[in-house]
Formats: structure tokens, sequence, C-alpha cells
């Protein structure tokens, strides 16, 4: 049941992402062709994006329970949980927002937060560890097609609960008692209306909204064990997700990251009325496709008309389910709709599928086992047998310095020997399972004499093989991988084979500059004790070098073991040199719609899908 | 030269010294010694360090000893049973003001962007007495007399010497020995408390006979600063004179580029900055993070003294140093330049909780 849960908190508030757009363009990778301007603030590729001096940081900015439930009831106005304000650490840096990797963009993990609530004399009512999560399902929420209008949800864990002073809220200790068996909290948020104006104070930064229940024993981290209702092709919902509770005889219903709003950061779009049905399946001659029986509706006054739904629910509506419609909805597709263009249902199999973690970063070599976990009307569906296919549609391979120059994607296919199919055994998981092999370095530049990008990214997407559990595809949901390539350095090691990962770092991260040229021998010897820190710590610990989380852990052991003794070898002289092909593009105006945006209007399949369109126009 | 109220040291009855007493004398020391960072840094971070790459060094070198300082001082405080307090509102003096405990009133230290008149005021504070005239004991607590801080440590000294080793918690808690910071001196008695003590005078103003630090290697820090007034660095030269009076600033120049400074304002304060701008956000953003620095070292200073929370400290600091360099630059709005303003904030933005 996780977040969607009887006893559960609502937030809203405002987020941080402040990222660095320096490596949005994977042709700025390339050392032998890295311009100083890439570093510059600008709209394109020919200079550093939108935010090249971003540091990564993650944060937490003002957020407050808007709302909390107790039994599905709201608890009284006296609890001090309504109160408290939801916040990051307060003894430790920033969390920190990664990509994967600059040709798959569109799974950036939180690494390194802590959660808190917080009362109003500042003490610390709940502290957590929340387990790195990815976002999914991003989509535009808002007309504009940039950042500014997407929408996008992360669904995670709390661990390692600290619990402080719960006299004056009998809500928090009911929530910390229904997650004393699995230690865990349930978080959920979206994120949207970011703001990519520099001269704002809310430059880089956006709305949250999210929600807080028990984590329950045997329950995913990043998934909903429930019904999900799959967006259509132009509809103006997006996926989302129920819980039926037949305990508590009610369904949930999570619509924060399905229903669009009126502009960055507005108020819900008013789609009408929306009505929630279960399909009756049994065909009788007045209905040849069976009936749809109502469970209830969602009034456009409510959810378009009071500009604080959203912030106070966090999208979620609850509906009562009286018993035969608990009957109802056992066993047969669910769906939301209201006039032409909205609805959104469940496959009519009622099946679903999904990674719970479904962002890795491997090492060659390395045993991986990723949960896949099956469902069939909001029950772990045992038995069934799950294909997995090779699919790099959804990463974004491009250079826009030089486009004969894009690094490829998603090969060699035999550095990741996974197993074709896996049966989900009594719990629904299935486990695609390999060991990694080297993929080479199959996206270096300059036929493959220079420096370029670590390893390869690959996308593995799940499917039921009974094609009478296959249902609508969600582009967007698949496995993302990526391997980095096998190091080991000639010895003794020295600065000639290690500066290149250097004088990458430094091109790509211009924050670093606040503290050292990272290209430069000397600083770095200098700086060798803080550099020591930084790499030695676990990826998971914010203050973490890389923050971008894309150095191997063999190159890590290598710079660590290097810092011990940082020999400089015979100095080479590395030569710059002009890209080989024009611009593709001029560039401005994708960067300033953003990078997720730009991302997306880069996969792969959305390119070879405009090649087929040019190529079908008379 | 700081002249400290002689009330700070009315605590220290060198007849019947008190184990209390010290201890709220030592917390007034960790204050005094944290009390000059944020000074030092802004000025330190109003620089460009590519236009002014001597002058950085020379202020960097003084904040990481005054950060030992307060980190000796808080060592002989939990040995002799006490409890740093760091992590509270009250920690932070307020800019522009005394510092703690300061009674010359001319003495009012600021947050300034670095300039030649607010390096004067660095001199001013750390200034040492005039060579040879560390009195101790009841000499230093003659009455009417403000004190200076070296007198103010050495009556601390000779205070814990009167006490014995019998004053001093066993086994030894919450030491920060110089595993986890060079030149930390774990405090188990008088003997090593004194030369903890003895430290931070040295590095402070010298020692009595030379300019030079007896640890650390460096020139304490009035002469430290002294190099950048006096544009060339200080310099051992006996044809100047004997003994003490052998060094002379005739070394490689030091150059001061007023161009490479950022316009920041003078003293800012988060509420100075208009509500909803970038200037506020961005301050509130530093100030929460500068607070949890001083959470982090409470921590830090009051049992969990492991190399792991240093390690948080120290990430802390570099994300101070980020988040400064690039506000007080003008980073990310260009010709906008933010000065940081060091305030105790629980929450970011402030406002909200």
């Amino acid at each position: 049941m996780s977040y969607l849960h009887p006893v559960r908190l609502h937030f809203s508030g405002k987020f941080q992402a402040n990222v660095s757009t320096v490596n949005n363009d994977p042709g700025h990778f390339n050392n032998a062709t890295f311009q100083p301007a890439f570093q510059e603030l600008g709209n394109g590729s020919d200079n550093g994006w939108f935010n090249p001096q971003g540091d990564a940081s993650f944060r937490l900015l003002g957020c407050q329970v808007m709302s909390a439930f107790s039994d599905n009831a709201p608890v009284p106005a006296g609890d001090l949980v309504l109160g408290c304000g939801v916040a990051d650490a307060d003894g430790r840096v920033s969390a920190k927002l990664a990509d994967l990797d600059p040709e798959q963009q569109l799974v950036s993990q939180i690494w390194g937060l802590q959660v808190r609530l917080v009362d109003g004399s500042g003490a610390t009512l709940l502290r957590g560890s929340y387990t790195p999560a990815a976002f999914c399902d991003i989509w535009g929420r808002a007309a504009g097609g940039s950042d500014m209008a997407a929408c996008a949800t992360y669904q995670s864990v709390l661990t390692d609960l600290e619990w402080g002073d719960l006299s004056g809220s009998s809500f928090l200790r009911q929530l910390r008692d229904l997650s004393a068996a699995a230690g865990t909290l349930s978080i959920k948020f979206n994120v949207d209306a970011f703001c990519m104006d520099f001269t704002a104070a809310d430059f880089m930064c956006g709305r949250i909204v999210g929600s807080i229940g028990p984590g329950l024993p045997g329950e995913p981290d990043h998934l909903l064990v429930g019904r999900h209702f799959m967006a259509q092709p132009g509809g103006q919902l997006n996926y989302c997700t129920a819980v039926v509770d037949a305990a508590a005889g009610c369904l949930f219903l999570d619509l924060g990251n399905a229903l669009p709003t009126c502009g960055p950061a507005n108020a819900l779009t008013n789609l009408g009325d929306l009505q929630l049905g279960v399909l009756d399946p049994i065909v009788t001659p007045d209905a040849p496709a069976g009936v749809v029986i109502p469970l209830g509706s969602i009034a456009a006054a409510t959810y378009a008309g009071d500009p604080a739904w959203y912030a106070r629910t966090a999208g979620i509506v609850v509906f009562a389910l009286d018993a035969r419609q608990l009957a109802a909805v056992a066993a047969a597709p669910l769906a939301l709709s209201g006039a032409a263009g909205v609805f959104v249902g469940e496959a009519a199999s009622g099946a679903w599928l999904r990674a719970d973690a479904f962002v890795y970063r491997l090492s060659p070599g390395q045993q991986v086992d990723m949960a896949v976990h099956a469902m069939r009307w909001g029950q772990p569906l045992p038995g069934a047998v799950v294909s997995f296919v090779a699919d790099p549609g959804g990463l974004q391979p491009v250079n826009y310095i030089d486009q004969d120059e894009t690094p490829p994607v998603g090969v060699p296919l035999a550095a990741i020997p996974f197993t074709a199919e896996a049966r989900t055994g009594p719990d629904g998981v299935a486990w695609l399972s390999m060991v990694t092999g080297d993929p080479g370095t199959p996206r270096y530049f300059g036929a493959a004499q220079d420096f370029g990008i670590d390893g390869q990214v690959y996308g593995i997407r799940a499917s039921f093989a009974d094609p009478q559990l296959q249902g609508p595809v969600n582009e967007t949901d698949f496995i993302s991988i990526l391997l980095w390539s096998s190091f080991t350095p000639p010895q003794p090691l020295t600065w000639n084979t290690l500066q290149p990962i250097f004088q990458q770092y430094a091109n790509l991260y211009p924050v670093m500059n606040r503290f050292l040229d990272m290209g430069d021998y000397r600083q770095v010897v200098a700086n060798a004790h803080l550099l020591k820190l930084a790499f030695g710590l676990d990826s998971g610990n914010p203050n973490a070098m890389p923050v971008t989380r894309d150095l191997s852990p063999a190159k890590r052991a290598a710079i660590l073991s290097w810092l011990d003794n940082p020999l400089e070898g015979t100095p080479i002289l590395r030569q710059q040199r002009a890209p080989s092909g024009a611009l593709p593009q001029p560039s401005s105006e994708m960067a300033n719609r953003g990078g997720k945006a730009t991302a997306m209007s880069r996969r792969l399949s959305v390119q070879h899908r405009t090649h087929t369109t040019l190529k079908e126009q008379p | 030269m700081i002249r400290l109220n002689r009330r700070v040291l009315e605590r220290l009855d060198p007849q019947t010294p008190d184990v209390d007493g010290i201890c709220t004398t030592l917390q007034y020391a960790i204050e005094l010694e944290h009390a000059t960072i944020p000074v030092y840094l802004y000025a330190l971070y109003s620089l460009d360090a590519v236009r002014n790459p001597e002058i950085v060094k020379i202020i960097e070198s003084v904040v990481f000893e005054e950060m030992l300082h307060m980190t000796l001082a808080a060592n002989v405080l939990n040995a002799l049973g006490g409890t740093p307090a760091i992590g509270h509102p009250g920690f932070i003096p307020d800019y522009p003001g005394p510092l703690p405990g300061g009674v010359e009133s001319e003495l009012t230290v600021s947050l300034r962007p670095f300039s030649m008149a607010q390096l004067g005021m660095f001199l001013d504070i750390e200034q040492p007495e005039s060579p040879i005239v560390y009195k101790a004991g009841r000499d230093a607590l003659e009455a009417g007399k403000p004190v200076t801080i070296g007198q103010f440590y050495t009556a601390i000294s000779v205070a814990l010497g009167q006490l014995g080793d019998g004053a001093f918690v066993r086994p030894a808690r919450h030491q920060v020995g110089p595993d986890l910071m060079t030149n930390a001196v774990v405090v188990t008695d008088v003997a090593s408390a004194q030369r903890a003590l003895a430290i931070i005078i040295d590095q402070g103003e010298g020692t009595s006979t030379s300019p030079l630090e007896v640890t650390g290697g460096g020139y304490a820090h009035y002469y430290r600063f002294m190099q950048i007034q006096k544009q060339h660095f200080l310099l051992f030269d006996p044809h100047v004179g004997p003994g003490e009076k052998a060094y002379s600033y005739s070394g490689e120049p030091i150059a001061f580029d007023p161009a490479g400074v950022y316009p920041v304002p003078p003293d800012p304060s988060a509420a100075g900055y208009p509500a909803g701008s970038q200037q506020r956000a961005l301050c509130d953003r530093f100030n929460y993070t500068y607070t949890a620095l001083l959470l982090a070292l409470d921590a830090f200073l009051c049992g969990d003294n492991t190399g792991r929370q240093m390690d948080v400290a120290i990430g802390l600091m570099m994300s101070l140093k980020s988040q400064a360099k690039a506000m007080m630059s003008g980073i990310p709005d260009p010709g906008r330049y933010t000065g940081p303003s060091f305030e105790y904030q629980a929450s970011d933005p402030a406002t909200a909780r």
C-alpha cells in the first residue's frame, strides 16, 4: 500500500535541482575539441547551456505538511504534524541530483537525501535516509514543451528512521507504529514547474508535491503493487496508479503526476468532471463490450476549481467502495475518463510489470540480479514469463559539436549477456540476471584514439511473454544500465594516464574551478588530501565525487592509489583539434527548452520517427 | 590589538580556580576564535583568486588555524568534563559589532570585501602584545586593565596549573587528535592543556622572541597579514638586526589588485536583501549550510569525534566555499553580487518552517 495508505501525509513546497548543464551535450565529453566557451552561460551547445555553474545540489525548500490522514480521516487540527515542515539535512551537505549518462538523461537520480519532519519550534520529529531513486513517467504537463512544462515523479523509501518527541502528534505515533515492522516509510513526490531563468529567485527550482506513508514488509521500494493506468498517445492524462484497500473499503487513486496544468506551477487544467469506473466484462446483447460500473467522480470544481487542492492532496483521491464495488474491481479493468481525449485505464488483462530499481551502474564482471515485479489486478502475479529485450529506443545519442562523432549507444550487446526470459516466483518477482562483460570503449572520440564517454549505456525492456497479458507500452519505462569500461592502467601509474579523466571533469564541471583546476597536475597534487576524501566516499554519500556518479570503481580506485603517490610521468602534449563536421543545428532553441525536454526530443525512437516522417513526406 | 573585557576572566580566580569557571571561560574562547572566521572568509571569498593569489593563500592559511584554535579550546573544555556549545543561534556574533568580550570600542569587526582598510582591521584583531609582555596569573588580572588575548589564554593556562591533573576527566573524552586535524593536541592533563593553549597564543601572536610560530612553521597571524600591507613577504634577514629583529618585509612582492575584488555589500543581512529576490534566496541557502556546519561541528566536538564526522564537516566547509565564491562573483546572474551574512538559520528559506 505504501504511501497510498489510510495513514499518510501530504506536503508541498519547492525543490532545487542545481544541476550543471555543460555535460548535457555528449560532444562536450571530447577533451580534444573542448572549448572554453563550452563553460559559459548561454543557450546552446556552443556554450554551456543554461546553468554551467551548477553544483548538482538537490534541496527541499520551504516544504510544509499540507494535510494528514489517520484511517482516511483528516487528523485533528491540534495534531503537531500539521505545523511541520518537510526539510532536508541540517547537519551535512545537500543531496545531489545526477543523470545516469549524457545519453540517458531521463532517469536522473537523487543521492544522499535526508528527509526530516520539523515542528514549529524547530525540533526534528523524524529523520530518515532517502534510498537513491530515479524519476519516472516524465511528461509535458503544461503547454510549451520545455523543462518548465515537464513533470515527473519520484518514489522511494526512507530508512534508518529516527523519531523525535511525538507526544504532540497521535498521527506520527500511528505512522511510527505502522512502519515499525519494515522500518521504512514510503515517500513519493512529483516535481514540476522548473525555473530556468537565471535572473529569478527560483532559478533551478521548481514545485514539489508529495506524500509519505508507512512502508510495509515485502513492498518494493520504488513502485506500487497496485493498479496501473496507462496513458494514451496524445491523451491529456499521464500514467497513474491506484491501490484498492479492501479492509478500509476504499480505492486510492494518485493523480499527482497525471493531471495537466494551465501553465508551469499553475492550477490544474479544467478537464471537466472525471469519472472512475470499472468495466463489467459480462457481455450482453445490449452491451457487447460490457458495461462500465461507476465508482465515483472527481468534480472539476474540486481539482481545478480549488487552487489549493493539488498541494493539499498531492493529487490523491480516495473513493469509498461498497462491497459490490469491491467485488467488481477485484478482477476487472479500472479506467478514469471524461471528455474526449481524457482517458487513462488499466490494460485489459489487468497485468503490469516494472523493475523496482530501474537504473544501474555496473562494472565489467559484475553479477547483478534485477527484480522485476509483475502484478495483475493489483496482486503479485506468480508464474508469469517475463521477456527481456535490448531496446536503446529511449536513449539519447547525439553530438551537437560534431555530428560525425555521435557516440553510439547500446553496443556491444555482448557485454550485457542477460537471460531472455525469467519466470515470476510466488511473490510476483522475476529476476533479470547477468554477469556483465567489458563493453570496451565504444564511445571514445577521434576513432577511439581520444578520450571519450566511459563505458556504454544500454536499455532493456521487460514485457510479458504471454500475449494475453500484454498491454499498452510506456516508452519511458525500461531498465537503464551504464556499464563501465574495464580499466587496467599501466604501472607505475602516472598523471599522464589519469590526466584525461581529470581534464574531462574540469571541462564538464566549472564548479570545480572554485576549488582547483582539475586539469592541472600541480593543483591536483596540492589538493590531494581533499580529493582523497571526496573520491574515497561511497556514492550514496552526498559529498562523494564525482557528483555525477559517472566514474567507474576501477578509475576511482586508480585515482585513489595515484593520489597516495602522485607521479607525474613525462608530460604529454595533447593536441586540440577542430570538430570534423559541421554543427548539425543551431541548438539555442533546444537548450532554451532545457535538458529534459531536449533529451526527450532526441531519444532514438523519436529520432527514427522523425526520420521516417521526413522520408515519407513527398 | 584586541583588549578583552575583564568580565571574561572574572571566573578565573587564580587563588581558588574552579572547573566550572574555567569551562565557562573556555566556552568563551571557542566563541572568540570562531568569531573572526566569518570576517576573514568574507574578505577571502570576495577576492578573485586568479588576480590576488598570494592574498588568498595568506588569509586562507589564517582561517585554517583559527579552526584549529577552536578545536584546541574545545579539547581542553572536553578534557575538564565540559561541553562545547556551538550549534545554537547565540554562538554567532552580530556583524558589525565587537568581538565577543571586546572592550575597545574602536574595534568593531565587520563583514567587508577585502581592502587595505579591512586588512587594517585584521591587523588590529591579530596584533600581539609587545614582545615579552606575556604576563601571567595575577598580573594579568590586575584590577582595571583590559586583557589581551595572549593574557587571556595565559590566565587560563595558569589557572589550569593550579587546578592540577586531578581536574581532568579520565579516560580522556571527546578529543580531536592529530590523526583528525594537523597539530591538534589530545588533552589529558595540565601539561597537554597548556601545550594546546600555547599553540593558540603562538600561532596568533608569535612567540615572545620571534614572529615565527612554534607550531605549524609559518609566521604568526599578525605578521602574515602585515606582509600584505607591506606588499612583500617577510624574510629572515640577519642584516637588519639580531634575534627577533632579524626579519624584514623584503621578500617577493605581494600585489593587491583592487579590480580583483567583487563589489559585494558591506555587512549584509538576509533581511537586507529584498524578500523574494535571488539574493535573499542565495543568502538563505548559504546561512542554512552555515548553520548545518555549526551543528556538524557541535556533534564533532561533543562526542562524535570520528573521521566520518570530520568528513561531514569538511564537506560543509567546501559547500560554503563553493556557494560563497559563486554568489560573491555574480553566479548565476552575472553582475549581481551577493554577500553571505553568516546568520544562524535553521530552515531554508528562513521564513518557512
